[in-house]
């Protein structure tokens, strides 16, 4: 809402300065985005004000509430305008009759007809005010409409009256009218309870946003029918959302227009049209107010006041705010019955009251205190462990990283997320067609976040996120799981002197996982089967715990790194809810070894595709009680291998709980344990 | 003492002072006292002379050997020392090249201070809850008072992902799942992703809020003034200026948005140079959360009886309070995910 100071004073004498008034309506919820010095056309100075109303104040769309505002926060003296008394009205009928024909949408219906119009330009100070009100001058006939509106806060609209043919206002639902021509010339497609305003049969105005073009005031138009009339918020807004035309009546309407104002609107709209355009009034007010508002007292308790406030409000001050604000105000024992004006809306219930009464006071004279201590607060376990891997991954050089959840349908099919098959979530107004689904998976995030960081030429890229993806159920309902997702690409950052560091490989990946698997509380396992089609086929791995499938791990596939114009890389991504179920929320701490072990290595030549935790597996399934630990720690080929063929090292830790285990005991167990291996898996052993 | 043995012991001294390795001072204990040596003669002579000379001649000779075993080991330990010192100074390294080490990651900025503002709650006794990104419009809008054909709803536009299905336009709706589901009192903050139909420098169509309520008998707006004001002075500074002003939130009455003082002009509203500041807007203040007392209709919607319980509830923009604290222009920078961003973060 935009007016001049200039305007203002006309309904109040102010107090302050214009910086001190802003500061006041600030404070008191009418927010003022901005002040700028104007000069008026007759060399005035003069002041424009913005404000920023907010939807509960449809009264505070107009000068005069904002006024009324004013002098309710002492910061004036009112000004109300002056009204014609009703002795002056006129005694010939008017020509044109008024139905209405859906009262539930349209509560008041008052109109003008006015003849010998000379249409043309406003006088300057009238566009000067329209124009600071952010309102393009037409003419002076709509203009005063216009102005009128911004006054008052009661939209009016002009019809050419010779355009009426039947002269018979008819306020109904379209029903079966299926479109309507506004006056912006697009043929507007309704829907059966918008509502409309017809001439007879014809229809002429989308009620309360838009006239027609039909019965649009030109430049032939000599007579007027100004409309000035009650419609009901909702029915507005409906219309108004669906059909995207959002109009300065259009938004007074949808936040409450006071239904007692419709007749002083359309004199003041007459005055102007007589001072400025020759207007003379053809025949009397019409007024249609089939069943007029009703006041409702609302019931004020003190104690209720004390209580939501904090603090005591005295009888007095409340009595004297509500009568500033236009309340009838009726004082009782422990309570008081208010009775708002007709233009506040928005006061129905005692919080609305107790808001009021808050709001006059000053909130910045209300005193901060802070609530009893209420003990049982308990630390969040979710909130440790995302903390927890947080840290984890940071310390392991991994940048945390934050996506918008929005996806291509491209990119959501290449990157399902740990399932073939999910169902994504469709958006169904996105802002472009990129981003028209919820992701599936964080992966397409990090590989976006590669690309740019490639773009400034970054030599190795380690991230993770820690977010959520979106699915459909087996029943198409929405799903969300927190899943956590890592990227790796090129070095590892170092700083200081030029070091050689080995690029990431699928083992630093696996060994980020396995960091946080050292948790234990299950039996992880690794699979190589079914990799995703989005990984490198012999370079992915799913990781399982008791049959259930926790994510995985992988290089991201050549093609598709080829297809999206991007290196390769190694991506994982694991289902962290399911994860935190898994891992151990207990530890236990062993006592450590009295007796020292000794290791003993071995190194076997096995085939090429040999995996290595074969031998590690079929160790452990011996489950003798002297070995302690078995480790792979070398794959070599080479010289000395033949071709297809790999060595492999492992390190065998013999250990006695009871005793030292003497060289000859440790020789035994590993000449045995060596010989078996050699038997079991036919592999030549080395060294 | 007898002058050749002066002589002698002058010579000694002389030729050890002259000598600079460890061989030569052997060479010259071997030369003295070695068995062969002169002193170890001179010792052995001592048979020939008259016995009245000999305890005489006998004790110069002994403080004569003492002498050169003395000087001998001093000139050792002195080599020694040399030695030590020259090696140190050979040793020196470049204490002005980098340390070196693996470069750490970082944290999220908007991590960061979600978990400052979580700390300050935890501080005061308030757990954690969350809620679905996935809505409904029951839980974002209506339960909020915030019925289909209300106004208030234009100021969030809304992304829908179905029928009736919408992504949360506030974290609101997680103070209805938990009120439906709990009794008070409760004392609950609720951080999460909201979404909005906005995109530019200063909105994205996804962002972070952290909500809070507390619900309980005899909550005052007091009570609102002075948890806020204390979450605003952990979060900024012990000395940030705070003000409430009335506002408008369909689901709190009386509602107040809270300002902190320009963290740029510091409260002022122009710059050094006079120029209006441009992040205040020249106001001086900071629009940074709204907050109300939780709207009796609101507790009648999860079947809490108003006229025993009340309750305020507040609610901030994590990417507002990270871009004021940091000064980050651009909102759209949390999002790239751009090293040369993310690394002006500390690491711990």
């Amino acid at each position: 809402m935009k007016l001049t100071l200039n305007w203002l004073k006309k309904f109040v004498d102010l107090r302050d300065a214009p910086e001190k008034l802003a500061e006041t309506l600030t404070m008191a919820g009418l927010e003022v985005e901005s002040l700028a010095p104007a000069r008026a056309p007759d060399g005035s100075e003069d002041w424009i004000f913005e404000l920023g109303v907010t939807p509960n104040r449809g009264d505070c769309l107009g000068v005069i509430g904002i006024a009324r505002e004013v002098a309710a926060l002492k910061a004036g003296r009112l000004n109300p305008p002056a009204r014609k008394s009703p002795a002056q009205k006129s005694s010939t009928p008017s020509p044109v009759k008024v139905e209405i024909q859906s009262p539930r949408s349209c509560r008041r219906y008052s109109a003008q007809a006015v003849e010998a119009i000379e249409l043309g330009p406003s006088p300057e100070w009238l566009r000067f005010r329209l124009e600071a009100a952010g309102i393009r001058a037409i003419n002076n006939v709509v203009d005063i409409t216009n102005y009128v509106m911004v006054e008052t806060g009661q939209p009016l609209h002009a019809f050419d009256l010779d355009r009426l043919a039947a002269k018979r206002i008819v306020v109904r639902q379209a029903k079966d009218t299926a479109t309507f021509e506004t006056l912006d010339v697009i043929e507007r497609r309704l829907a059966p309870d918008d509502l409309l305003i017809c001439d007879g049969d014809v229809p002429v105005a989308l009620a309360g946003i838009m006239g027609g073009r039909n019965s649009e005031v030109h430049s032939g138009t000599r007579a007027v029918l100004l409309e000035s009339a009650h419609f009901d918020p909702a029915t507005i807004r409906r219309a108004a959302k669906r059909l995207g035309l959002h109009s300065e009546a259009s938004h007074r309407f949808e936040r409450g227009v006071d239904p007692d104002g419709t007749v002083a609107a359309l004199e003041r709209a007459l005055a102007l049209l007589g001072e400025v355009a020759g207007g003379r009034p053809l025949g009397g007010v019409i007024d249609r107010y089939p069943r007029p508002a009703e006041p409702a007292a609302i019931a004020l308790r003190q104690e209720r006041v004390a209580e939501l406030i904090g603090i005591e409000i005295k009888p007095a001050e409340i009595e004297k705010s509500f009568k500033a604000l236009g309340c009838k105000v009726q004082a009782g024992k422990t309570a008081f019955k208010i009775t708002p004006p007709s233009y506040r809306s928005d006061l129905t219930r005692e919080a609305d009251l107790v808001e009021e009464l808050a709001r006059l006071h000053g909130y910045d004279k209300i005193p901060s205190t802070l609530p009893r201590a209420r003990l049982g607060g308990k630390p969040d376990a979710r909130l440790r462990a995302e903390r927890g891997i947080r840290s984890y991954l940071v310390g392991e050089g991994l940048v945390e990283a934050i996506h918008l959840p929005f996806t291509s349908a491209e990119l959501n099919q290449r990157f399902p997320g740990l399932l073939a098959g999910r169902k994504p979530v469709p958006v169904l107004n996105p802002l472009v067609q990129e981003s028209a689904e919820m992701r599936l998976s964080l992966v397409p995030g990090l590989l976006e976040d590669l690309k740019v960081n490639l773009a400034q030429r970054a030599e190795g890229f380690a991230a993770f996120a820690l977010n959520k993806v979106f699915f459909l159920d087996g029943e198409n309902n929405p799903t969300e799981r927190q899943h956590l997702a890592a990227l790796l690409y090129g070095r590892r950052s170092r700083l200081g002197l030029r070091a050689e560091e080995a690029p990431f490989g699928f083992l630093d990946a696996k060994g980020l996982v396995e960091g946080i698997l050292e948790r234990g509380g299950a039996e992880w396992g690794w699979s190589a089967a079914n990799p995703p089609p989005f990984l490198h086929p012999g370079r992915a791995a799913r990781l399982e715990a008791a049959g259930a499938n926790l994510g995985y791990i992988g290089e991201l596939h050549p093609g598709v790194a080829e297809e999206l114009s991007l290196p390769r890389c190694l991506v994982l991504e694991l289902d962290f809810e399911k994860l935190l179920q898994y891992l151990s929320p207990k530890l236990t701490v062993r006592s450590l070894p009295r007796f020292p072990s000794v290791e003993r290595d071995l190194a076997m030549i096995v085939d090429e595709n040999f995996p290595a935790q074969r031998i590690i597996d079929w160790i452990k399934d011996l489950r003798n009680a002297l070995i302690e630990d078995v480790e792979v720690f070398d794959q070599y080929r080479g010289a000395s291998i033949p071709e297809g063929k790999k060595s492999l090292a492992y390190s065998i830790s013999y250990r006695a709980d009871d005793r030292t285990l003497t060289d000859a005991e440790v020789q035994a167990l590993h000449g045995e344990l060596v010989a078996r291996l050699g038997e079991t898996f036919g592999a030549q052993l080395r060294g | 003492m007898n002058e050749s043995l002066d002589r002698l012991q002058e010579e000694i001294a002389e030729r050890l002072g002259r000598s600079s390795s460890e061989a030569e001072i052997e060479q010259l204990r071997v030369e003295y006292l070695g068995r062969k040596g002169m002193v170890t003669g001179l010792l052995r002579g001592l048979k020939d002379i008259a016995p009245e000379e000999r305890p005489q001649r006998g004790e110069e000779l002994n403080r004569l050997r003492g002498f050169i075993e003395e000087r001998i080991d001093a000139c050792l330990q002195s080599l020694k020392a040399d030695k030590r010192v020259k090696a140190l100074a050979e040793e020196r390294i470049d204490i002005t090249l980098p340390g070196s080490r693996r470069e750490r990651g970082r944290v999220h900025p908007l991590t960061l201070v979600m978990d400052e503002i979580i700390d300050v709650f935890h501080g005061m006794g308030f757990e954690i809850a969350r809620g679905p990104d996935i809505e409904d419009d029951y839980h974002n809008f209506e339960a909020l008072n915030m019925p289909k054909d209300h106004p208030a709803r234009d100021m969030q536009d809304t992304f829908f992902v179905g029928a009736e299905r919408l992504l949360r336009t506030h974290t609101s709706p997680v103070q209805i799942r938990v009120m439906e589901s709990r009794k008070p009192p409760l004392q609950i903050i609720v951080p999460g992703a909201v979404y909005r139909h906005d995109d530019d420098a200063t909105h994205s169509p996804m962002f972070h809020q952290v909500e809070g309520f507390m619900v309980d008998r005899g909550i005052a707006f007091t009570d609102l003034k002075g948890v806020l004001t204390h979450l605003l002075r952990q979060i900024f500074s012990a000395e940030s200026r705070v003000r409430f002003r009335p506002s408008f939130f369909p689901f709190t009455e009386p509602s107040a948005e809270v300002d902190i003082g320009c963290v740029i002009c510091d409260g002022k509203g122009a710059l050094r140079d006079s120029q209006p500041c441009r992040v205040c807007k020249g106001t001086g203040w900071l629009e940074i959360l709204g907050s109300g007392m939780i709207d009796p209709q609101v507790f009648r919607f999860v079947g809490y009886d108003p006229e025993k319980f009340s309750g305020f509830a507040f609610g901030m923009g994590v990417e507002r309070i990270a871009m004021l604290k940091y000064g980050v222009e651009d909102i759209r920078l949390f999002f790239q995910n751009d090293l040369r961003f993310l690394r002006q973060f500390p690491s711990f």
